[in-house]
């Protein structure tokens, strides 16, 4: 390959790389911009309860509870399953069956979220509400199952490739002092994986706090937390519900979309604040 | 990569095979006036074959949003526009014509009209949306609590219904528990409930979500029938309207023509809706 060559393909990368940055760059730049006037606006009192953009009140901390406890449910539903599942495929699956197990759940991730919805309104959201004898299914609890279904994929395949990627030797290695498989799972291959899952999960996380259309058939809409405030039997409101069922009634340049842009403005603060905090706290160690 | 080159022509195979010679209409908005709209633009099509119209859901909101912003010919609406949002748009000139008449029908599950609750007054539904009626048993139904239903605000069946239950159009109603869109959606969720109110256009009622009559201050009920909005004693009724950007011309004027005419009409009302002629 010739020098010139060498030097596109070089471009290439280093533009793509510059070039994803930049979106970012721009998405939070646009989002600040187009929000600076409910934030000027609005101050400080974004932060109550009350939203009703005909009387200029801006209250957010009801979609931020619902944003919050939705994914904190999704996370702790799809976690532990999640990693148990990698092991299985990785670990006690024979090799044979490990890409038919793979494929069949990623095949979960490619189903679009709007019929992760629908499934939830017909089936689901009945279920709940006959189990737990509610007036209604659509409560942040239900949303948070859903929800954990769908990043279940993210965290089973991402978990498994970094179990499988292991060397073999690690394995021979611990079988050869006497450890037993459980023992094998949980004191080596589990640590030298541990910050591929934690990746993984981080990953599963983006797209819990992101997901719109599911979420939003699902949540019941209303800007409210419930009383308690642990009580996920009730319905509520998260960030993406709320801008999905109001930007499109919202007047371009209005100080309503502008506090609709605000609230997206918010979820991608939580999103950055959350994955500094987990790259923070589990440094990278160096790899094998 | 040459294998692949194939990938590249099928954006080409798209350009080809759409027609691009076809005049487009663009129509969004109310959920209720969506039905009429959608089979007489499946009407109008067949006899202009030149012709394509989009129709789209969103709600009366987002229907005067998109002609104000003038992204669509013909905006759905079924509420009137309110001041601020003419002002929003002051290079758009909203004209608004009507082609239809529709009740706002206060709806609860069949369970609960079995039960006996087949009435309420205003007064009672203003207590109900403000939360100081929570359980059917005040209203001598059965001891369930009432799942109130809510619709997002700038829709045009809730602008409607909260001008004459509580006095103003953009109220907020703290006793709601759940917050929805499309009149389909909130259908949906009656019938899956055994204890919801809701509010919902005339034409969306069918046996398991059952509209209810309304006890006038003078103890005189009211049936939402077809008969009581055309003689206005139904309380709460609207125009249905679509609005456009200017005095309509062209083939927008000629659809909307189309709609007006005896034809057109006869779709209004097969949807259950009232003739703007009567």
């Amino acid at each position: 390959m010739s020098a010139f060559q060498n030097s596109i393909g070089r471009g290439y990368v280093v533009s793509s790389t510059y070039l994803s940055i930049a979106i970012v760059l721009v998405i939070f730049i646009v989002l600040f911009i187009s929000s600076y006037d409910a934030f000027s606006t609005v101050g400080w009192k974004i932060f109550t309860l009350e939203w009703n953009p005909s009387k200029d009140k801006f209250g957010v901390l009801s979609m931020i509870y619902g944003t919050l406890s939705v994914t904190f449910i999704a996370l702790l539903i799809a976690m532990p399953l999640g990693v148990l599942t990698a092991i299985f495929i990785s670990e006690i699956l024979p090799e044979k069956f490990r890409l038919y197990f793979k494929s069949a759940i990623e095949l979960l991730a490619g189903i679009p979220s709007i019929i992760y919805g629908l499934i939830g309104i017909a089936f689901f959201s009945g279920w709940v509400s006959s189990l737990f004898e509610l007036a209604t299914g659509r409560t942040i609890l239900t949303a948070g199952i859903l929800l954990s279904i769908m990043v279940l994929p993210t965290i089973i395949t991402l978990s498994e490739d970094a179990l499988h990627n292991i060397p073999k030797k690690y394995r021979e290695v611990s079988k050869g002092l006497g450890l037993y498989p459980f023992e094998t799972i949980t004191k080596t291959l589990l640590p030298i994986a541990k910050n591929d899952i934690i990746g993984a999960i981080l990953l599963a996380l983006g797209r819990a706090l992101g997901e719109t259309m599911a979420v939003m058939l699902l949540i019941g809409s209303i800007d409210r937390i419930p009383d308690p405030f642990y009580n996920f039997l009730a319905p509520g409101q998260t960030i993406t519900s709320k801008l999905g069922r109001e930007i499109g009634e919202s007047a371009f340049g209005s100080l309503h979309f502008s506090a609709l842009n605000a609230i997206g403005f918010l979820l991608l603060l939580i999103v950055i604040t959350l994955t500094i905090i987990t790259q923070f706290y589990f440094k990278k160690e160096d790899r094998l | 990569m040459k294998k692949n080159l194939w990938i590249f022509c099928i954006p080409f195979l798209f350009i080809a095979c759409s027609n691009n010679n076809k005049t487009v209409i663009n129509a969004s908005g109310s959920t209720t006036v969506l039905p009429v709209i959608s089979i007489a633009a499946e009407q109008f099509m067949k006899t202009h074959p030149d012709v394509k119209i989009i129709v789209n859901a969103g709600g009366s909101g987002v229907g005067i949003n998109q002609v104000g912003a003038q992204q669509i010919e013909i905006g759905m609406i079924s509420r009137n526009i309110t001041e601020k949002e003419i002002a929003q748009y002051p290079n758009t000139n909203f004209v608004v014509i009507p082609i239809g008449r529709d009740a706002v029908v206060p709806v609860v599950s069949s369970e609960i009209y079995d039960a006996g609750i087949k009435s309420l007054s205003i007064e009672q539904l203003a207590k109900i949306y403000r939360g100081e009626i929570a359980n059917w048993k005040e209203l001598n139904g059965p001891d369930k609590d009432i799942l109130v239903i809510d619709k997002e605000a700038a829709r045009g069946t809730r602008h409607v219904f909260m001008e004459i239950v509580l006095g103003d159009k953009e109220a907020e109603a703290a006793g709601a528990d759940l917050v929805l869109g499309a009149n389909n959606e909130e259908q949906t969720a009656i019938v899956q409930s055994d204890a919801a109110l809701g509010i919902l256009s005339n034409a969306w009622m069918n046996k398991d979500v059952k509209g209810i009559a309304i006890i006038m201050p003078n103890g005189e009920i009211i049936e939402p029938t077809l008969a009581n909005i055309i003689n206005g004693k139904f309380p709460i009724i609207r125009d249905l309207d679509l609005i456009t950007n200017g005095e309509p011309t062209g083939i927008t004027k000629e659809f909307i023509d189309y709609i007006l005419s005896a034809e057109g009409q006869k779709i209004v009302e097969e949807n259950e809706y009232v003739s703007i002629s009567k």
